[in-house]
């Protein structure tokens, strides 16, 4: 298995806040990995890190063979083939659901109207809202708009997908419908790293799961070592915390 | 288990070092500050020499034409008349005293000592009433000057000052009824603050001042009352709606309260709701006497002979023609002084309101 | 019986509503009396009457034996041709203003302020006395300044280059693509019921901006002179230019001041609008892979444009008000057209309601498009909170 994302010892500061210490974390094409850790641990900053989002100070981020620096270049081609999924959906609301799916493939890879759209009412019918494509974000309840995210990302056709908190923002009643998605899109063989707290979703798809507490890497192991068997007494803690309801 | 520093020093990161990285983040952007920086300079370079460097000072018009830089000579030459209009030569300490009087009691009204409704009114009443002992005289061996000589800064700065003494009592007036309970009353007083609103301020001065005279000569005072007095309308209908913006956005409680504790409608606006409206609506207001006092300069239309009008005057005789750029600068100046404090004070009061919440 | 307070209430107000009907009719027939004792004979008839006086500047086609209603027309239009270009170049200026003061790079941003606090602490009319200063007192035709023979400035105007078609043309064009404009618009925003229709209405609108665009052009190709070439720049005959496109001084001056004015306030608008859009919208437009330029004029620009309409709306509602400035340089403006038709003809109080009746018009229904434009915009919701 060849390496999607290999990051080497990062270190992220906000001024003099560390938010990243010495992190290293190496993930496969096709897998599938769950980063998880109380608020504040640093797991938003590091997938932020991976499409430059966020700027890191030291150590190095390699994105399918293309190393992340103040190239923009650089920083524009690992875009294009990583999608990302914000907590807050982020749908331009200025935008019908199928604009909004259709403008990065047609401004960035340059696709003619027509073959956007096709490809938008496609991966819109695999979230299972075409019905919506005409309609503003505004008129969406969150779970579709965060479906309709996922399907704007994935508009893009990239190889790495990126999941910030995806369903924190939700009614508990949305949830199931957007991890619906994500779990089928883990069945198809997508990479993707999540950061989210749904530990059935961790256990059904992750290969990997990290956790992360004060801006380092704690503990790496396969579900079953993670939830089996935890290594640290503060993952314990938190997973008894989270777990508990 | 030993717990993580959280706080360590970046490094290579000092104040230099963040200044050049927003600076030059990225070759590009390094270029665009490159060219800002160089503009900038220019610009300064460029001015420096005209304001300062090349100008002239005093002299004469001929003077000016062999320098190449700013003739301030006709400032130095007419400033008599930009501030004083044609105020008697003799009598000019009296206009710049009454001038003075002015901008002390603006300046006073923005301590917090005087802001309370009485302190406030007997200020401004009792300046009001020394400018005019100073301005008008006939008293106390001062020269009878009438209406007609005055002018320059001091007669915009007057207009200014009556535009707020009339104008707030009126916004305060206007802004109760249009929140009266009385429909009649309520829509009464908003057709009046919108149609106001929605005119603009050169057609009613216009009313006020050259058509009131002619549609009804029994009720017009003199030609300055009458344009204080559209000004202070004017006024009152921006700062009425900036009021019961004030108001509204008090919690209902504090009226339910006023209310059940039995104070009546004078009390409960007395000493409950306008004092914390206007605590509220300060900053605005500020900016509302910013835009006030930029607007006095529009007297100069229905002929006025304000700072503007003596301004246009100062060039506009024969040997001083050439200088108009000069003659302008130095107002915009004068203007930009007022202006710009009263605004930075405006700002100063919200960034301290909003601290203080 | 009513309840006293409701009685009471009821009493004030009726009182009040006879003590104002009194005493407007008071008021009236006093201006009646006066008016008369000044031999002028009030109503509308004057309207038809020549006027005998001429403009500076009309847009369309007016001599001093044309009647009063088309000189007020004149007035109006004139009034409305200053008021959009300098709403256009004052909302371009101030999105340019917007972006530096929110630029990342300080030296941007310093330009940026220095720009706004000159300007917008210095009042309007000032300023527009200095820029009619500075353009009666360009050099004399012989030795005026040009830019490459395109645009020339001179004491007799500023030339630029103007089209060789049939008096009137222009206009016709100028109107068609106005109409073309407004069509699109309302048609880009007309509510949607069913897809059918959201699918139908972008293209349509598209299509009656493209469709007044080709018009205006196709009218201009077919009226243009014959034998003479389509452009026509402005060149020295004797003592002045002749060809070309006058700008009369009062004209720029006018719109020299509004837009670099009006520039500082919008900018000042627009910037608060950047600051409202979220960096959100913003991430997942960079994390889409979209370039610096498209998440700007697509989502930054956009978004911010809304975020401000409403306050747009007043100021563009001041600024078309502020072209009653004319009257200070002379420009021939609604204002200083009812302001000479009064001198001249004494039919104050009617003026003076045709004066206020327009302004409220134009005004309110410069509010109402912008309102409505706002209404179907905050329809389609800034994002749903779930």
């Amino acid at each position: 298995m060849t390496a999607a994302v290999t990051i080497d010892r990062l270190n992220k500061y906000y001024g003099t806040y560390h938010a990243l210490q010495d992190v290293s974390l190496t993930v496969a094409e096709g897998e599938k990995v769950v980063i998880c850790g109380p608020s504040g641990s640093g797991k938003s900053t590091l997938i932020r890190c991976i499409n430059r989002l966020e700027e890191h100070q030291s150590g190095t981020i390699d994105v399918l063979g293309t190393v992340l620096d103040d190239n923009t270049a650089h920083i524009d081609h690992v875009r294009r083939e990583v999608g990302m999924v914000f907590q807050n959906f982020n749908l331009f609301p200025h935008m019908t659901i199928l604009e909004n799916c259709a403008l990065a493939p047609m401004l960035v890879r340059k696709v003619s109207r027509r073959e956007a759209e096709a490809t938008a009412m496609q991966y819109l019918e695999r979230v299972r809202i075409p019905e919506q494509a005409l309609k503003y974000p505004g008129e969406l309840s969150g779970g579709q708009q965060q479906r309709v995210a996922i399907a704007r990302s994935l508009c893009m056709k990239p190889r790495i997908m990126l999941f910030d908190e995806p369903t924190s923002a939700l009614d508990p009643e949305m949830i199931s419908e957007v991890l619906d998605v994500m779990v089928g899109l883990a069945q198809d063989g997508m990479t993707m790293i999540c950061v989210t707290h749904e530990m059935g979703f961790a256990r059904q798809v992750a290969d990997k799961v990290v956790f992360m507490d004060h801006g380092r890497i704690l503990e790496t192991g396969t579900p079953a070592q993670f939830f089996g068997n935890p290594q640290h007494e503060r993952t314990r803690n938190f997973l008894s915390q989270i777990l508990a309801h | 288990m030993a717990d993580i520093p959280l706080v360590s020093p970046q490094p290579g990161i000092d104040r230099l070092a963040r200044l050049r990285r927003s600076l030059f983040p990225t070759p590009l952007s390094g270029l665009v500050s490159l060219a800002g920086i160089a503009l900038a300079l220019w610009i300064g370079w460029a001015l420096l020499q005209w304001v300062v460097v090349q100008a002239v000072f005093t002299g004469s018009a001929e003077d000016c034409r062999a320098a190449s830089g700013a003739c301030w000579a006709v400032v130095t030459a007419r400033w008599r008349l930009m501030f004083f209009g044609l105020y008697p030569y003799e009598e000019h300490w009296r206009s710049a005293l009454a001038c003075f009087v002015l901008v002390a009691t603006i300046v006073l009204s923005c301590l917090p000592v005087f802001w309370t409704a009485l302190r406030i009114a007997v200020l401004w009443v009792a300046s009001a009433a020394l400018f005019l002992l100073l301005m008008r005289g006939g008293l106390f061996g001062l020269s009878l000057v009438g209406e007609e000589k005055w002018g320059g800064l001091t007669l915009s700065i007057f207009i200014f000052a009556g535009t707020a003494l009339f104008g707030m009592p009126l916004a305060i007036a206007l802004a109760l009824l249009r929140r009266s309970t009385l429909p009649l009353v309520s829509k009464l007083a908003g057709g009046f603050i919108d149609t106001v609103r929605s005119l603009p301020l050169v057609t009613i001065l216009f009313t006020v001042a050259v058509l009131l005279p002619i549609l009804a000569p029994g009720l017009s005072g003199t030609k300055l009352m009458r344009v204080i007095f559209g000004m202070a309308i004017f006024f009152a209908a921006y700062q009425a709606e900036i009021l019961r913006s004030g108001i509204q956005s008090l919690p209902v409680g504090q009226e339910e309260a006023a209310k059940a504790l039995g104070l009546g409608y004078w009390q409960r606006m007395r000493k409950v709701i306008l004092p914390q409206a206007f605590r509220r609506a300060l900053p605005p207001t500020v900016s509302q006497f910013a835009i006030s006092f930029k607007e006095v300069s529009l007297v100069i239309i229905i002929g006025i002979f304000d700072f503007l009008a003596s301004g246009n005057a100062a060039y506009g005789s024969g040997e001083w023609a050439f200088a108009y750029v000069e003659v302008y600068v130095f107002m915009a100046f004068v203007n930009f002084i007022f202006v710009f404090s009263l605004s930075r004070y405006g700002a100063y009061l919200e960034r301290r309101m909003r601290v203080g919440k | 019986m009513l309840p006293t307070r409701k009685r009471k209430a009821f009493l004030i107000q009726t009182v009040l509503g006879l003590l104002l009907l009194i005493g407007g009719a008071l008021l009236i027939r006093a201006i009646l009396q006066s008016l008369e004792g000044q031999g002028i004979s009030s109503g509308f008839g004057f309207l038809h009457r020549s006027t005998g006086w001429d403009v500076g500047f009309s847009l369309i086609e007016y001599t001093i034996n044309d009647p009063y209603w088309k000189v007020i027309l004149v007035g109006v239009l004139n009034t409305l041709f200053l008021g959009s270009i300098g709403l256009v170049l004052a909302t371009v200026l101030g999105v340019l203003i917007g972006v530096l003061r929110t630029s990342a790079n300080p030296v941007m941003a310093f330009l940026g302020t220095c720009y706004i606090e000159a300007i917008r602490n210095v009042p309007l009319i000032l300023q527009a006395f200095f820029w009619y200063a500075v353009f009666t007192h360009l050099p004399p035709p012989k030795v005026a300044a040009e830019a490459g023979g395109i645009i020339i400035l001179s004491s007799r105007g500023i030339f630029v280059p103007g089209l060789n078609v049939v008096p009137g043309a222009g206009l016709l064009a100028g109107g068609l693509l106005l109409a073309g404009l407004v069509l699109a618009l309302i048609l880009a925003l007309w509510p949607g019921r069913n897809l059918r229709a959201r699918e139908l209405l972008p293209l349509m609108s598209r299509g009656a901006l493209l469709g007044g665009i080709g018009l205006a052009v196709a009218v201009l190709l077919l009226a243009r002179t014959p034998g003479e070439t389509f452009l026509q720049f402005a060149e020295l005959k004797g003592l002045n230019f002749r060809g070309g496109i006058r700008v009369s001084p009062e004209f720029a001056a006018l719109l020299t001041a509004m837009s670099l004015y009006g520039g500082a306030f919008l900018g000042e608008i627009i910037r608060a609008g950047f600051m409202s859009v979220s960096r959100g919208q913003i991430e997942a437009a960079q994390a889409l892979g979209l370039g610096g330029w498209q998440v700007f004029s697509r989502v930054r620009l956009p978004l911010a444009l809304r975020a401000v309409l409403p306050t747009l709306t007043n100021q563009y509602v001041w600024l078309l008000k502020a072209t009653t400035l004319g009257i200070a340089v002379g420009f021939s403006d609604f204002f200083l057209v009812i302001s000479t038709a009064i001198n001249q003809s004494g039919q104050t109080l009617e003026l003076i309601l045709i004066l206020m009746g327009g302004f409220l018009i134009i005004n309110n229904l410069l509010a109402a498009i912008m309102n409505f434009i706002n209404r179907r915009i905050a329809l389609r919701g800034s994002q749903l909170r779930i």
